[in-house]
């Protein structure tokens, strides 16, 4: 009894730092302020990108990353050089994000969909102390052929074969 | 009760399904630059000079490498629902309307002066030409590709978008695993370029050019400046233009009392049977027209191509 009224007791006191985890990295992450570039040539259907996330921990930041990952294939792009195709965003229209508010603030939630078009690549992971917080980059491989089908599926983008 | 219910949703159907147009073919070929630089042409006589025209089936037949990126381009399309026609197939379907057109005379005994792309792109019906070009650049020992893929209006030859761009210097030598990564890396910055071509064609309709001449000492003894109840023909030519095309879009040029030039004719992508119309067509439906009383004008159409024809008024 005493075990399991202390276990609860370690539980109830880790929660909040979990919870203040959780908000830091909303909180640090919520602008989207990252930096994305290309990584290389992917295999058909991915892009391989590498992202660069800012927050005052750095694991915080390295989390983000596949969040910033499609934020940026979605809304972004990237430039190319030495070898890589530069890209356009999938969303050609500008105020798509704002016009499909509801749709990304729940496709882009902690656990949300964005997770499963987005894999972080090991031993990738650099970590650079810029000021007083941390700059993290990481090289994450979208599915971007996928995504490009969902956000199709939802209206947000318009497909090649639309109108016919 | 449910008679009616059942026929009202056929109707819908109907509906939507007329509502739709079809969606626009498109066909890969080696560029003219890949042809020649490969070998892959022969050589033409045109009134006294020597010309280079592209050999697409002996380009086909002896590279492996546009097969595999044919292949790969089809494969890449098809996942956009959009496969693409064969230029293989199209070739042997020109080469069987070669062989009929040699068992039968031309009525007028006239001569079709088109190019092979000409005749590939009328024989196949596409709408957008997707021109391949590549080259391996050497830089020591490693090996670079450099890669171009040009969309063209199949209709008046102009250039939709292109996606092109130098790979990486790699020490691969395999020329099909660089032209591969070539055509993966950029396909969708074409494909964009694409997506803006068709939203602008089913906004404005398709782009053709159509001239008009008249025969010297026509038997109908017209021309473009002869009047009917007070209205010069090429007015009334004008007037038709302004109601048959899309948003009333057309500019013409030049225009003389035997010679009037259209172009940037907007016309619709399909009639109203959903059925494509090219340069050709469109000009039957003006020749039509002009047919019939009042006017009376027998006239000739030339084809040349799918974006560009030409009528000749006074005699058939």
């Amino acid at each position: 009894m005493r075990k399991i009224l202390l276990s609860l007791l370690v539980v109830a006191m880790c929660a909040p730092v979990f919870a203040g985890a959780k908000k830091k990295a909303d909180k640090d992450t919520n602008q989207f302020r990252y930096e994305i570039e290309c990584a290389g040539n992917a295999i058909q259907g991915t892009y391989l990108v590498k992202v660069w996330s800012y927050s005052k921990k750095a694991a915080v930041a390295e989390n983000q990353c596949r969040k910033n990952a499609v934020h940026g294939v979605i809304f972004k792009g990237y430039g190319g050089g030495q070898g890589c195709v530069s890209q356009r965003p999938l969303a050609n229209n500008p105020g798509v994000e704002t016009q499909y508010a509801e749709y990304f603030k729940s496709f882009f939630a902690d656990g949300g969909e964005y997770q499963k078009y987005a894999s972080l690549m090991e031993g990738t992971t650099e970590i650079v102390k810029v000021g007083k917080e941390y700059k993290v980059g990481t090289v994450v491989s979208v599915r971007k052929d996928d995504l490009r089908k969902a956000l199709e599926a939802a209206g947000i983008v318009r497909g090649l074969s639309s109108g016919f | 009760m449910r008679k009616s219910i059942f026929t009202l949703a056929l109707a819908l159907v109907a509906l939507v399904a007329s509502a739709q147009i079809k969606k626009p073919e498109l066909m890969v070929i080696p560029s003219d630059v890949w042809c020649i630089s490969n070998g892959f042409y022969t050589e033409v006589d045109n009134m006294g000079t020597t010309v280079k025209v592209p050999n697409y089936k002996q380009a086909l037949q002896e590279s492996m490498g546009l097969k595999l990126a044919i292949a790969k381009l089809n494969d890449l399309m098809a996942e956009r629902q959009f496969p693409l026609q064969s230029l293989e197939q199209t070739i042997k379907n020109l080469e069987q309307r070669r062989m009929e057109d040699n068992l039968t005379m031309s009525k007028a005994g006239n001569e079709l002066a088109e190019s092979p792309l000409d005749e590939v792109t009328r024989t196949a019906k596409c709408d957008i030409i997707l021109e391949l070009s590549w080259e391996l650049k050497d830089f020591g020992p490693k090996h670079s590709l450099s890669y171009i893929l040009e969309g063209r209006d199949a209709y008046t030859g102009k250039a939709i978008g292109a996606a092109s761009g130098t790979g990486a210097p790699s020490f691969t030598a395999d020329v099909d695993v660089l032209l591969e990564e070539a055509i993966v890396a950029n396909m969708d910055n074409f494909n964009n370029r694409l997506l803006d071509h068709f939203t602008e064609m089913q906004t404005i309709g398709r782009e053709i050019s159509l001239d008009i001449k008249v025969f010297a000492n026509n038997e109908a003894g017209i021309d473009l400046e002869t009047e009917f109840d007070g209205d010069e023909l090429i007015d009334i030519i004008n007037e038709w233009l302004q109601v048959n095309t899309v948003q009333g879009r057309f500019s013409m040029p030049y225009a003389s009392e035997n010679v009037a030039n259209f172009t940037q004719v907007r016309i619709p992508v399909y009639d109203e049977r959903g059925r494509a119309i090219d340069a050709n067509g469109f000009a039957k439906q003006l020749t039509k027209v002009l047919k019939k009383d009042p006017y009376n004008i027998p006239s000739k159409v030339l084809v040349k191509g799918l974006g560009r024809a030409v009528i000749i008024l006074g005699e058939k």
